[in-house]
């Protein structure tokens, strides 16, 4: 048996064994933490830094139900601008319901229900009276699956543009499709093929041309659901090399399962657990010493 | 350790063989299933073709005309009127004569005239309106030939002669015509251009086919729209409630109704109630509307379903509205399955009887149609007369009709296919 | 979240790897605090068979830093730990540096006490490094067992006896050079003794770091290069 042959046993015996024990260890930590929640309900409140001086988004209270089942319980967080927050949290703890607030994708869905206060530069984006259509172009959403158009790569990065009328002419859409498929990094694979099927990329590159085509319509906040977990390690370090160049320009909120991915994107962390915001910290903190044991647990790969 | 496998070894091997034939003999039960269809398919056509290949030759019999004015009663050719009225069956009468001079007596010549088609003076008909010039000019003619000549001709080529309803002398007369080359059998345009007919050897599918075409007509810019719609608002717009639900179950229980109850739906509201005429494409396409609808709203509602839901986030996430949603993305992707669905409801409609009995689309028409609202019939319910009619030719006529309707529902699917290709291929 | 518990990972592969990390920890602090009490007997003795032990067990102290070091080195590219763990993992790096230079700082003592012998110097007490080598003994077994129990509290008294040890350092180097100027004959034993002392203060700064590792640790703040009072405040946070 060579060396390489060894570790990979040793590694996989490991693997195998954390996955044998993960799903009962699952159900036990569900199963205990509920009592204390419900126990704990009106006295938790989120530990560390959840609000911020001034946000560019901002939730309080926020409720969500599926039908007469509540999944997120009274969220107060503010998302500042040109940060990059990360939310982590296992799986069905709300981090995916609550990014899908913030732009109303759970629209979509008709057995869910939103209360509490959502704004966006200090417009209550639940308004009934707001439009729902340019508030999703001010908040742009790449998702989990690269999803580009059955079109062509320049139509998929032109589709946002053409709809919202952001262009007068031919050429100045020409020059939006650059300058998004420049900044999501994708233009010197790209350009010599605008117009060949955006499906008929690598994933990496499918779900890059997705953020072109978010950012075409210069959103001011961009939410990421788990955009990275499709891809491949070097496709996620471009995606993640591509988070830091734009959170210069944009205010992005992430969530991920990669709890190395979120220590390595985000300037912010929050920690989600069955629908509740347990604990929001800069990333540092979070993953040196975070302040909650459940946040501890959770991201240390504990249970109970 | 090494002996426990050794012995779970040992076992699984046992049961091996056991497991390859049980493999094999599923494998083989399948074979013989495809292997059973296309004998069912094989027979169905060789019946089919060999009976009606036939019907696609028609004979004919050389006479030389003269195209005699008086006896024509036509003294100017360029007068449409003047062409229609003429007494051509005399001239025809006449060339038989002087081509079979021993004929005598008034039944012996009847029997001769005979062997000519009915049919034959429309032929002298169009050749003087097309060429007024032949007036008064001797000219020889291969003229339609009469169905039991027809039969006689087609069954002696295949070794036993069949006279049927011919006399001695008229055989006779038929052989000297073959003998002399003056009788030929030829391509039978006749059955792709005329309507139908009493006369087998005049009538043709013409008529049923533009029938069919006019019903399918209505029925496709009705049932496609109206089915697409309906897919689309209860797939992306109806709330899921109850009433939903319901009108669900009843478009899946209506795409099971016996299709005769379409056609007395039809006959109550369309034709009783409406008042709108019998017999006519318009009623037809809207009572295989009726009958369409639930093969087109389920197949496109099925193809809806298909198209990944990220793509409609997709659209939705960069904020495009429902219906931008819908017409730039959901109805691209869909459409090759909403048109395969339709093509497949059309093809169901193609082969439709019952329903259009009911509508007296069963009615026996000579002239083509000329629009939805002239009354027509259309090709299953003309193989449905002439398997009922006693004249040997129809028998023939019947299986070609049969097989243009096959050649219809081929074509109909090659197109399906060649759609769906088409367009998937535009991603 | 004073309770510190490594335990209880989904993956016990892990438990073990980092339970594996305290008790060669612990092994080898173990290992240190027997060269240094040699260390201290040997000079009282000036017994050189001592002392040469204690030169010699030096290579197997030396070993064990480099495995711990690897085992570290393993858990970090493994399993990337993140919070407690990772702090475990880097607190266990730091305490193993610690104990080297301990062990180091042992050897010294033990040459100090051959080169003595070797002078010819008369077996004595010599009060001050004995006062010193206790303290600094018992600085390094609380330190092990505040490691061995994430004991915060007693990483604090730890660090409150390095002061301790400190003053008495002060005490002891006046007394020596009280001796050099009394005496100027005896000044290159006397040195000899010093550097003895020295050493052993040296031991102590490095027990207290290792109780400082310990703090970080366990509450996940960095308490080097702080008062003492500072230090309590922030424990007791």
């Amino acid at each position: 048996m060579s060396m390489n042959e060894q570790y990979a046993s040793a590694v996989g015996g490991a693997n195998e064994l954390k996955e044998g024990r993960s799903m009962e260890a699952y159900t036990d930590l569900a199963g205990t933490d509920h009592a204390e929640v419900s126990k704990d309900r009106t006295r938790e409140k989120t530990v560390g830094k959840p609000l911020l001086e001034s946000a560019k988004m901002s939730t309080r209270n926020v409720k969500v139900f599926y039908d007469d089942k509540q999944v997120l319980f009274d969220v107060n967080l503010d998302i500042g601008a040109n940060e990059v927050i990360a939310m982590i949290g296992p799986s069905g703890c709300g981090k995916s319901t609550f990014l899908r607030c913030l732009n109303r994708m759970n629209d979509t869905i008709d057995s869910c229900r939103v209360e509490g206060d959502l704004t966006l530069d200090g417009q209550n984006i639940y308004d009934p009276k707001l439009d729902v259509v340019p508030l999703r172009a001010r908040v742009g959403m790449v998702f989990q699956k690269p999803n580009p158009f059955p079109k062509s790569i320049y139509d998929n990065v032109a589709y946002g543009p053409r709809i919202h009328g952001l262009v007068d002419h031919r050429a100045e859409l020409d020059e939006v499709v650059e300058t998004s498929l420049k900044r999501a990094g994708l233009w010197e694979e790209v350009k010599d093929r605008l117009h060949q099927p955006g499906t008929g990329l690598s994933g990496g590159q499918q779900q890059r041309l997705c953020i072109a085509r978010t950012i075409a319509v210069s959103p001011e906040v961009i939410l990421m659901d788990e955009p990275c977990s499709a891809l491949d390690p070097i496709a996620t370090a471009r995606i993640e090399e591509l988070i830091a160049e734009l959170s210069e320009n944009f205010t992005i909120a992430i969530v991920t399962h990669s709890m190395q991915q979120a220590a390595r994107v985000s300037s912010r962390t929050a920690y989600f657990h069955l629908g509740k915001l347990i604990e929001v910290n800069d990333t540092e903190v979070v993953f040196t010493n975070p302040q909650h044991k459940l946040t501890e647990a959770y991201i240390t790969g504990r249970f109970g | 350790m090494n002996n426990s496998t050794n012995s779970t070894m040992s076992r699984v091997e046992k049961t091996l063989a056991r497991r390859y034939r049980a493999e094999k003999r599923f494998r083989v039960y399948g074979l013989l299933s495809i292997l059973f269809g296309l004998a069912c398919l094989a027979i169905l056509f060789t019946d089919i073709i060999s009976k009606g290949h036939s019907a696609f030759l028609q004979t004919r019999i050389q006479l030389t005309v003269e195209l005699d004015p008086e006896e024509l009663e036509i003294d100017d050719p360029t007068d449409p009127d003047q062409i229609r009225g003429g007494y051509y069956q005399g001239v025809i009468r006449d060339a038989l004569a002087e081509r079979f001079p021993e004929v005598d007596g008034r039944s012996a010549k009847r029997a001769l005239n005979a062997l000519v088609s009915d049919g034959a003076v429309y032929q002298l008909q169009d050749e003087l309106r097309d060429d007024p010039a032949l007036l008064g000019q001797e000219v020889s003619l291969w003229l339609l030939a009469d169905d039991d000549v027809d039969t006689y001709v087609k069954s002696r080529r295949e070794g036993q002669a069949f006279a049927g309803m011919l006399g001695e002398d008229q055989v006779q007369w038929i052989e000297s015509l073959i003998a002399s080359d003056d009788l030929r059998t030829q391509l039978n345009t006749t059955f792709f251009t005329a309507s139908d007919s009493r006369e087998p050897e005049q009538a043709g599918i013409a008529g049923a086919a533009l029938g069919s075409l006019l019903t399918l007509l209505v029925t496709l810019v009705l049932s496609f729209p109206i089915g697409v719609a309906a897919a689309i608002y209860l797939e992306e717009y109806a709330p899921k409630n109850r009433v939903t639900e319901l009108i669900e179950v009843n478009i899946n229980n209506l795409a099971a109704v016996p299709s005769i109850i379409f056609g007395l739906l039809g006959l109550a509201i369309f034709i009783n109630w409406f008042g709108m005429p019998r017999s006519v494409p318009l009623v037809g396409g809207l009572v295989l509307t009726l009958m369409t609808l639930p093969t087109i709203i389920i197949s496109s509602r099925a193809a809806i379903k298909s198209v990944p839901p990220s793509i409609r986030e997709a659209a939705l996430g960069i904020g495009a509205s429902r219906m931008q949603m819908v017409l730039h993305h959901v109805l691209p992707l869909a459409m090759p399955g909403m048109l395969t669905g339709t093509i497949i409801g059309m093809a169901q409609a193609l082969g439709e009887t019952a329903p259009l009995l009911m509508i007296g689309m069963v009615a026996f028409i000579v002239d083509l149609p000329a629009g939805v609202t002239d009354p027509a019939t259309v090709l299953p319910v003309q193989i449905f007369l002439w398997s009922d009619s006693p004249e040997r030719a129809f028998v023939e006529r019947t299986s070609a009709a049969i097989m243009v309707l096959l050649a219809f529902l081929i074509l109909m699917n090659t197109l399906a296919i060649w759609l769906r290709k088409r367009l998937e291929r535009r991603w | 979240m004073d309770k510190l518990s490594l335990d209880k990972h989904i993956s016990r592969q892990f438990n073990s790897d980092l339970e594996g990390l305290k008790t060669d920890l612990l092994e080898m602090g173990g290992l240190v605090e027997n060269q240094i009490a040699d260390a201290i007997r040997c000079f009282e003795e000036l017994d050189t068979d001592i002392a040469q032990r204690v030169i010699d067990n030096e290579d197997t102290i030396d070993e064990l830093e480099v495995t711990i070091d690897e085992q570290c080195t393993l858990v970090l590219a493994k399993r990337h730990p993140a919070a407690s763990d990772l702090r475990m993992v880097l607190a266990v790096a730091k305490a193993v540096r610690d104990l080297e230079r301990m062990a180091d700082e042992a050897q010294k003592v033990a040459l100090m006490a051959i080169a003595l012998a070797e002078d010819g110097a008369p077996a004595r007490n010599y009060p001050e490094l004995q006062n010193i080598g206790n303290g600094v003994l018992a600085m390094l077994r609380h330190a092990l067992d505040a490691f061995a129990r994430y004991d915060v509290e007693m990483a604090l008294s730890v660090v409150k006896d390095d002061q301790a040890v400190d003053l008495e350092y002060k005490a002891a180097l006046r007394e020596l050079i009280s001796q050099m100027t009394k005496n100027p004959s005896s000044i290159s034993k006397v040195m000899n003794v010093l550097w003895a002392v020295r050493s052993l203060e040296r031991i102590g700064d490095h027990a207290r770091n290792l109780a400082e590792h310990l703090i970080y640790l366990v509450k996940g703040k960095d308490v080097r290069h702080v008062s003492l009072s500072e230090m309590e405040k922030q424990v007791h946070q």
